[in-house]
């Protein structure tokens, strides 16, 4: 049951995109058709997961022991800059089919602050490891989820006449700013 | 090979320089962080727990080495008068610790009042416990605490045991520490 | 001193990021509730921009290519811890209220775009110049954004109010959704205004400034 909750605030009323502003960038750029999404929403996850599972180790175990939390940024988008290179090598040599599907969105992912923001915020909340994990995972499907909205939304755009001063990024942004207002009204659900 | 050793070199070399610097600077900014801190985090709590007080808590705050580890105390004096102290204590609650300043009168030896100062509980439900509504319950009762559920006289906020029974619990904590902090209180604060 | 200055001025106006190169949207958007927290985050930007930008650039010579990218995180990442025991100290209740996107300043794509596009290649004044610039760009769009949604959302700047009374301010604006909504209108502003500028001064209309594969693209997509 608290894993529900947690799944509902995860995805619909935190939403990661529409009301904590993490991952704008690919939100924004990443989301023309849906099947990129769709392939940096997977990206975006797999990474995630595995780089909230190692930095919370390293922070248990390393820099809690040692006082060196301060060190908390440096240590973590190092680690994630390392681990995004040794999972392109891996899945190059080991998983190829899945290699072809995620590799293009992996070098972009070291720079994406859902990443980094999520290893941070699983410590700021104090979670358990099981908890974080789960945390992250339910949060990237938020970030898939108003990916994939977001490119539904664009097809069809594509196809209309827009204002010249609006296209592009302004178009979206405002398009960004309704779908925030719907997800607002998840509010009262818990 | 020569590529790879200066590829290594240059690395170690910028980690090293970082490192240092970083904890040069946090040696020279950590006393500073702390009393912020002090003044941000715990400075309001400090003053709703006892309002009446004349005299700033923060700045003649003591560490005492209690059973538990070096705590810090805060005194309260009424126009130079000593009328009561504040500790911190920590209870686990629903989504993480709760931290709780406990004011204690140090002639009556009965609660002064509490207040909440960090926690992480469901809003709406566990942060109830912030409230004056609970927390209104406690200035005036003596040393020993409990919720009317296990004998004693604080109501628990409805629909928010665990919030509650956290809560509760650090303040019980906090009055065992008052005990063994009694016979010190006159020499420390003349 | 005449290229350090074409340098410096592109930051204001002809490249001012997130309006006309779309970079740094998180911050943008998350911290601009009020004017004084725009301000608050754009000085740190602008802290850790000219310092990366100046430090990438002296080394520029020595880093092996193969691993710049990971040099660059380091320098910009040890320069975003050093602003944030800073910031701790210093001004604690901002620290507070800006929260996880202090750290994240190390995945600014402004951080990482610049060292890359401009700091890597060019001598230390210019890197100095355009990471001034690129800075000031930043801090004043992000305090005119927090401008916009603090007066309409609470009816005041900066915490004064000035507007009339009997105004409803519209709680909207400093929700969520009125980031997103406020930085798009502001930027079909400027879109509209250099189109109308470009067709009266009889030059081809330029493209809308676009967000090309995103921030990471700026940063990593080149190799």
């Amino acid at each position: 049951m608290d894993y529900f909750l947690m799944f509902i605030s995860a995805v619909f009323v935190n939403n990661i995109v529409l009301a904590q502003f993490l991952g704008q960038c690919p939100y924004l750029g990443c989301s023309k058709e849906k099947g990129v999404s769709i392939g940096m929403g997977m990206a975006v996850m797999f990474v995630a997961v595995m780089a909230t599972a190692v930095t919370w180790l390293v922070q248990k175990y390393v820099l809690d022991p040692f006082a060196l939390g301060y060190l908390q940024t440096i240590v973590f988008i190092l680690i994630i800059a390392g681990l995004v290179q040794f999972v392109e090598m891996f899945l190059k040599k080991i998983m190829p089919p899945l290699y072809k599907s995620l590799g293009i969105y992996l070098p972009l992912i070291t720079t994406n602050c859902c990443v980094l923001g999520l290893a941070i915020l699983v410590q700021r909340d104090a979670m358990d490891f099981s908890t974080s994990v789960l945390y992250t995972l339910f949060a990237t499907l938020g970030f898939m989820l108003a990916l994939i909205l977001m490119a539904g939304i664009r097809e069809r755009f594509a196809l209309c006449r827009v204002p010249r001063a609006l296209q592009g990024t302004p178009l979206g942004l405002i398009m960004a700013g309704l779908m925030s207002l719907c997800f607002m009204a998840f509010k009262g659900m818990i | 090979m020569r590529e790879i050793a200066s590829m290594i070199v240059v690395l170690s070399v910028i980690c090293g320089i970082s490192g240092f610097a970083l904890s040069y600077l946090k040696q020279t900014t950590q006393p500073i962080i702390e009393s912020q801190v002090l003044r941000y985090v715990q400075g309001p709590t400090i003053r709703n727990v006892f309002p009446a007080a004349t005299n700033n808590p923060i700045e003649e705050r003591k560490e005492v080495a209690l059973s538990t580890g070096l705590t810090t105390v805060f005194p309260f004096r009424v126009e130079g008068k000593l009328v009561g102290v504040a500790l911190e204590t920590q209870g686990k609650g629903y989504g993480g610790n709760i931290g709780v300043m406990v004011g204690f009168d140090v002639q009556r030896d009965v609660l002064l009042g509490i207040g909440i100062t960090q926690m992480k509980e469901t809003p709406g439900l566990g942060t109830n416990v912030a409230q004056p509504r609970f927390t209104g319950q406690f200035p005036g009762k003596g040393l020993e605490i409990a919720l009317k559920s296990a004998g004693g006289t604080i109501d628990a906020v409805s629909g928010a045991t665990i919030s509650s029974t956290g809560t509760v619990l650090a303040v019980q904590q906090a009055a065992t520490l008052y005990k063994e902090l009694k016979p010190q209180i006159s020499q420390l604060w003349p | 001193m005449a290229s350090m200055w074409q340098e410096f001025s592109k930051g204001l106006w002809k490249e001012i990021p997130p309006f006309r190169v779309v970079l740094g949207l998180c911050p943008t958007l998350a911290v601009t509730k009020s004017a004084e927290n725009g301000l608050g985050m754009g000085v740190a930007v602008i802290f850790v921009l000219v310092l990366s930008n100046v430090l990438i650039s002296a080394v520029r010579g020595i880093i092996p290519k193969k691993v710049r990218i990971v040099c660059f995180i380091a320098i910009s990442a040890t320069l975003v811890v050093a602003v944030e025991l800073l910031m701790q100290a210093f001004t604690y209740p901002l620290y507070q209220q800006l929260g996880i996107f202090v750290p994240l300043i190390v995945v600014n794509c402004i951080i990482l775009g610049r060292a890359e596009a401009f700091a890597a290649k060019n001598p230390v004044h210019l890197a100095l110049a355009d990471g001034l610039g690129m800075g000031m760009g930043f801090t004043i769009a992000l305090t005119l954004i927090g401008s916009i949604r603090e007066l309409l959302g609470t009816g005041g700047i900066f915490g004064h109010n000035v507007m009339w009374n009997g105004f409803e301010p519209f709680g909207i604006m400093v929700e969520a959704p009125g980031a997103f909504l406020a930085l798009g209108t502001v930027v079909a502003l400027m879109n509209f205004y250099t189109a109308w500028a470009a067709r009266r001064a009889g030059l081809e209309v330029p493209e809308n400034a676009s967000c090309q594969g995103g921030c990471s693209g700026c940063a990593t997509g080149q190799r």
